[in-house]
C-alpha cells in the first residue's frame, strides 16, 4: 500500500513493518486495523474490507472511544485534545498502546493521502474523502 | 507532550541523544524528536530514514523547494512546521 512501484517503496515498506511488526504494547492486528482505518478509501474504489476495529469486534464503548481517536488523528490531529488522552488513559490503555495507536493512525492516514495523491496524478478517480465531506458538512465534530 | 512516556521514559542511547541536543542547543528539545527518539526500532528510525531520503535525496526538486512543499502541507493540516 502507498507507493508500490515508486522511488522510495522500500523506505515506505521498512516504515510500514517496522510499526505492524515490532514487539509492542499493542497486538499487530490491532495496528493493522488502526492503519487501514485510517487510511480511508482507497483510490479505484476498491471495496474498503471490513477490520477488526469497524466489524465484530465494535460494539463495546471502549473500542468506540478508539475508533473515534483514530478517526480524529487521521482526519485532523489538531483537534486532539488532553482531555481525549485523557480519558483513553482512564478507559485502560497504556501510553505505549496510545503511542503505537496514534503512530499507526498518522501512518495510514498519510499513506492514504499519497496514494490517493498519486492516483489523482495518473489520472484516476478516487472515491470522495471523509475529511472533504466534513469540511463541507462541518456537522460531524 | 501528552504521553508522558513519550515526554520522559525514553532508553538510555536515546535519553543521552536528548540530553545533548538540549545541551548543545541551549533549548528544550522539540516534541518530533522526542517522539522520533522513543522507541526508534517501532517508527522513529524508519521514519527519518524515509524522511532523509524524500527531504534530501536525490530528487529533480531543490532541499528549499520541497522544505516549502512540507511547510504548505503542515499550514494545510494545522500544524506547525
Amino acid at each position: 500500500m502507498g507507493d508500490p512501484g515508486g522511488r522510495y517503496a522500500a523506505y515506505t515498506a521498512r516504515l510500514v513493518d517496522g510499526v505492524l511488526s515490532a514487539r509492542g504494547h499493542t497486538p499487530s492486528a490491532l495496528r493493522r486495523a488502526v492503519l487501514e482505518r485510517a487510511f480511508g478509501p482507497h483510490p479505484l474504489s476498491k471495496p474498503v474490507t471490513s477490520s477488526p476495529l469497524s466489524g465484530t469486534e465494535r460494539g463495546t464503548g471502549g473500542e468506540d472511544a478508539l475508533a473515534a481517536y483514530v478517526d480524529k488523528v487521521a482526519r485532523h490531529a489538531y483537534k486532539v485534545t488532553d482531555d481525549d488522552l485523557a480519558a483513553l488513559q482512564r478507559a485502560g490503555h497504556s501510553d505505549d498502546a496510545l503511542f503505537e495507536v496514534t503512530v499507526s493512525a498518522a501512518l495510514g492516514a498519510a499513506l492514504g493521502r499519497l496514494e490517493r495523491g498519486m492516483a489523482a496524478l495518473r489520472g484516476e478517480s478516487s472515491p470522495p474523502v471523509p475529511l472533504s465531506a466534513t469540511r463541507r458538512g462541518g456537522t460531524r465534530d | 507532550m501528552r504521553l508522558r512516556a513519550v515526554e520522559h521514559r525514553h532508553r538510555l542511547p536515546q535519553r543521552l541523544k536528548l540530553t545533548l541536543i538540549r545541551v548543545v542547543s541551549g533549548r528544550r528539545v522539540p516534541d518530533v524528536v522526542k517522539t522520533l527518539l522513543y522507541r526508534p526500532e517501532f517508527f522513529g528510525r524508519a521514519m527519518c530514514e524515509w524522511t532523509q531520503a524524500v527531504m534530501r535525496g536525490p530528487s529533480p526538486w531543490s532541499v528549499g523547494e520541497r522544505e516549502l512543499f512540507a511547510a504548505f502541507t503542515s499550514r494545510l493540516n494545522q500544524c506547525v512546521f
